[in-house]
């Protein structure tokens, strides 16, 4: 909105173009990430044909493990896209059915995989995690044979829910991490015109300032605010674990957020009104003079979020 | 027929003679995963692992098991992405089987053959060194073992675009008490 003030007041200056082409620079580092991936889809089905709500699908990467996995919808169908290219061993699960695995599938960039499949009436519980492997026999066990029996996991006296795999948490934190990835890289795109919008405040800010320089500056700081609120929400909208306490360099990452987050809400609206002071011939006051403040503040604020969690102190 | 008596009496006796069945349980455990990073140089600890030592006629198994959630690097946020690229939700455990004569536990060093289970995948590891301490009718096991990221088809987790090193040793310090 700040930015359409400012255009409407100065149509014909440069900082549209500015943003464009600052834009077209940064986003093939982000649309790179989508490139050359495929997608899998498909529905599920019970005996009796009717659709399987929450059922989950877990499509495991033949060439390097990799495993990715969502939940059927109420309509038995499901999608897994932004998969590389490859083959997937695909697994159903679902409470009342006995768990599918089918042949490995393969995914390409250019068209979506349909994988089809029938679950069958089972027991509650018996998923049994994908890859898991068979339990170790004794003759493959190292070193010399032995008659004695060995010990198992069952004699170590681990409660079940340590020991048993959960494909719905794995699922969770593959989100998780997923979205943080992107928050990590963007974070780092931020930084750019971020200090660019620093760097142009000397001109766009002093004594001897011209409207050029006025415009880059707004024009970058647009561009800051854009990419730092996309960043923020993959941090926000990332899942939480539950039962986990926040330990460690993430939590100053995280008490730095509160400070450069409200930062880079003041700075445009204390900027803004700066802007209209200078437009008008007037020296900026009131108010509008904490503009340049707010903004150290919230860039250090910022840089400091970033180191922590990039170099250990 | 008297003699085919004491025969099968004296074959039933054998297994008497044979060495007892002991066992060993796992008293205490440190294992310390170790990572490398270009910007940093990370150490995880977990003390919740335990193990049991089966033996007989000379030979004991060993079972050591320990969940990858219980590594604390200090960091919840490093450790969740350690448990998410390890696939320590669908895998939880870490599990570790070898095979040693009893006659090990007088030696001040041995080299054991591992079998290990982690993120899904099973990985032998040869000859690895241990140096054993007797004291007290416990015996102290330190080593490390030389595991690779690649061992467990592990994509290295990166920061700031640059991946961690593809060694991550652990060191194991271990006291087993026989019971």
């Amino acid at each position: 909105m700040l930015r359409t003030i400012f255009r409407a007041q100065h149509s014909a200056a440069p900082p549209g173009l500015v943003f464009v082409w600052l834009f077209a620079v940064l986003a093939p580092s982000l649309m790179a990430q989508t490139a050359g991936m495929g997608a899998l889809t498909g529905k599920v089905t019970d005996p009796s044909g009717a659709v399987v709500a929450n059922v989950t699908v877990m499509a495991t990467s033949v060439d390097n493990g990799q495993t990715r996995s969502t939940t059927t919808g109420t309509d038995g169908t499901y999608k897994l896209d932004g998969l590389a290219a490859g083959n997937y061993r695909v697994k159903f699960e679902a409470s009342g059915f006995k768990s599918v695995e089918l042949p490995p599938a393969t995914v390409n960039g250019t068209e979506t995989a349909v994988l089809d499949t029938k679950l069958e009436i089972g027991e509650v519980g018996n998923a049994i995690p994908v890859n898991n492997p068979a339990p170790v026999s004794e003759e493959n066990l190292p070193n010399a044979p032995s008659a004695s029996k060995p010990p198992s996991l069952q004699d170590l006296g681990f409660p079940a829910e340590q020991s048993q795999g959960d494909a719905r948490q794995q699922a969770l934190l593959d989100k998780r991490t997923h979205m943080l990835k992107i928050h990590q890289r963007l974070g780092l795109i931020t930084t750019i015109p971020l200090i660019a919008t620093v760097a142009t405040s000397l001109n766009a800010g002093g004594k001897s300032t011209s409207t050029t320089s006025r415009d880059l500056h707004v024009a970058l700081g647009g561009l800051t605010g854009d990419l730092y609120f996309m960043t923020a929400y993959y941090a926000i909208r990332a899942p939480r674990v539950p039962g986990t306490e926040t330990r460690g360099p993430i939590r100053f990452h995280k008490v730095m957020a509160w400070i450069h987050g409200p930062g880079m809400v003041l700075t445009p609206i204390l900027g803004a009104i700066a802007f209209d002071q200078k437009s008008k011939g007037e020296k900026v006051h009131g108010i509008a003079s904490a503009h340049g403040p707010v903004a150290i503040v919230t860039a250090g604020a910022f840089g400091a979020a970033l180191l922590s969690v990039s170099v250990k102190f | 027929m008297k003699k085919t008596i004491l025969m099968a009496f004296a074959l039933l006796a054998l297994p008497a003679l044979a060495p007892a069945d002991g066992q060993w349980v796992l008293e205490q455990c440190t294992l310390t995963y170790h990572v490398s990073h270009p910007l940093h140089q990370t150490e995880a600890v977990s003390h919740a692992a335990r193990g049991k030592g089966f033996c007989h006629a000379g030979q004991c198994d060993f079972l050591i098991a320990v969940p990858v959630k219980s590594f604390d690097s200090g960091d919840s946020n490093r450790d969740l992405h350690m448990l998410q690229v390890t696939r320590g939700a669908e895998f939880p455990m870490v599990i570790v089987r070898t095979r040693l004569p009893e006659s090990a536990a007088t030696s001040a060093t041995i080299n054991v053959d591992l079998e290990i289970q982690f993120a899904g995948q099973t990985t032998q590891y040869k000859q690895v060194p241990f140096k054993l301490e007797t004291q007290g009718g416990e015996t102290h096991i330190t080593g490390t073992i030389p595991a690779t990221l690649a061992d467990f088809k592990i994509d290295p987790p990166s920061l700031l675009t640059m991946p961690v090193k593809n060694d991550i040793p652990v060191r194991v310090e271990m006291t087993w008490r026989p019971q």
